[in-house]
């Protein structure tokens, strides 16, 4: 209960925040418009609804880990956090303080991202549903990604590393390209990355294609568990590193 | 209500508070002098369970620091030196946001959050994000923060650094209200303002207690007209020697 008011108020600072719904929510809606409304003249496989919408969407999730880690690292620079240290809050309160705020922010993503994948032709489908649903294990792997980043990060370190991590999640999971035209080398580096399994296993499910599926989720889910056992890790650590 | 023996704090080689030996009584306001890196701060991060000491003990409401920091946690709060305020959300969201990390009711924080706006006069900006408020206002907020969860023990750090005459004045009226019910541990570096408020006084110097009584005893003690001249007489004797 203690750790929910927390969370509610990591929820509002991140909601409150401008740039939260600019990058997370009103570029991801308008690269989807933008892309849909090239795939009517430029018949690019990739461009299609079906395949753009889950890339943006995931493109999407990746801003909740920069905004996460921010808020952790602003939090961590003011007494803020000090104050939050001295109160009855154990560590997992504070993990769950910070990661339950990601859940609703990257639900409104998909949701504002899937409503504008309708508009632009994706047919209402349970398939749709089953996208929806299979976003959760990367919505999860950014939640965590979050924390560990803005356990050890300050704000400089996270402006920069969140800026290479969202390139490299868009570029490197093939959010709106073919991953085929980066050669050989680089598709390698894709695969044992999260971000093209997670668009991949979206698209598959929308376009109705069983194409390995599980395998993609099961690489996503292993990244988040990853990321979980991290986050904990390195926040204990702080937490005993500011009581020595 | 607070006893610490022979409490010390070591960052590698550096001393920062060396055998602190210490008593405050409850509902006493306690002030510790010093300069700055004198080792005030360094102690009620101790205090407050925030730090651990490198050696020696200490022990509030009979409760070790380092032990039973999770039954003392819940019965103090702390307004940290520099202000503590969440800054996207508004006067009132603060003050409901920390009576619910503290595990109060519903009911309670109601009742706890008009008690603080009223006493800190925070009703006309209540609704206001904290970042737009004034310096003064978010001091204000910092501690009706910390006042909030009702604390057995409150530590104020430098609690009126940057603010003007006037709000510092307001602040000492409601600090001089608390001293009825709770326990008091000031650090300031304003000797008027320690003169103004305190029960008993100690002054640190390069983690060391140099001097505790009340004001009237450490004057008698260095045979000084002012706290002032007393301070530096005390800081001057270090220095010489």
């Amino acid at each position: 209960m203690r750790s929910l008011y927390f969370a509610k108020r990591n929820l509002k600072e991140i909601l409150r925040d401008p740039l939260s719904l600019l990058l997370g929510i009103i570029l991801p809606v308008l690269i989807i418009f933008l892309f849909s409304a090239l795939s009517k003249n430029a018949p690019i496989e990739i461009f299609k609804p079906v395949n753009i919408v889950p890339g943006i969407t995931i493109f999407g999730f990746t801003f909740t880990t920069m905004f996460l880690g921010l808020l952790i690292a602003k939090d961590k620079s003011t007494s803020f956090l000090t104050r939050l240290f001295i109160s009855p809050l154990k560590p997992k309160d504070f993990i769950v303080g910070y990661f339950i705020p990601l859940l609703p922010f990257s639900f409104i993503i998909g949701i504002c991202c899937v409503a504008v994948g309708i508009i632009v032709g994706i047919p209402i489908s349970f398939a749709l549903l089953l996208t929806f649903i299979s976003f959760i294990p990367f919505i999860l792997f950014s939640a965590f990604t979050g924390v560990f980043l803005g356990t050890i990060c300050n704000e400089t370190q996270i402006m920069a590393l969140g800026n290479i991590y969202i390139i490299a999640g868009s570029f490197l999971g093939g959010a709106w390209m073919d991953l085929n035209i980066l050669g050989r080398n680089l598709k390698s580096i894709t695969e044992i990355l999260p971000f093209s399994h997670a668009i991949e296993a979206s698209r598959n499910i929308l376009a109705g294609r069983p194409d390995n599926i599980g395998i993609h989720l099961l690489i996503v889910s292993l990244y988040a568990i990853v990321f979980l056992f991290l986050s904990v890790y390195f926040f204990n650590r702080k937490m005993k590193s500011d009581n020595k | 209500m607070i006893e610490t023996k022979h409490l010390t704090k070591k960052f590698g080689d550096f001393v920062a508070v060396e055998d602190v030996n210490l008593s405050i009584a409850q509902g006493e306001l306690f002030s510790l002098l010093g300069l700055n890196g004198a080792g005030k701060t360094t102690t009620i991060k101790m205090l407050s369970c925030l730090i651990r000491p490198t050696s020696g003990d200490a022990f509030i409401l009979r409760k070790n620091i380092i032990t039973d920091s999770q039954y003392i946690k819940p019965k103090l709060n702390v307004s940290p030196q520099e202000t503590a305020v969440a800054p996207n959300l508004n006067v009132q969201e603060n003050l409901e946001m920390i009576a619910g990390i503290y595990g109060m009711s519903k009911n309670d924080i109601h009742r706890k959050v008009e008690e603080m706006v009223t006493v800190f006069n925070l009703t006309d900006v209540r609704k206001k994000k904290a970042k737009l408020l004034s310096g003064g206002m978010q001091r204000r907020l910092s501690i009706a923060m910390a006042l909030i969860t009702e604390p057995e023990i409150l530590f104020l750090d430098e609690p009126t650094l940057g603010l003007d005459v006037i709000a510092r004045r307001e602040l000492w009226v409601i600090i001089r209200k608390l001293k009825e019910k709770t326990t008091i541990i000031l650090t300031t570096h304003y000797l008027e303002e320690a003169e103004a408020l305190s029960d008993r006084v100690a002054i640190i110097q390069n983690g060391v207690i140099k001097a505790t009584g009340t004001v009237d005893e450490l004057l008698n003690q260095t045979g000084s007209k002012t706290l002032e001249d007393a301070f530096i007489l005390l800081n001057q004797k270090e220095i010489i020697e």
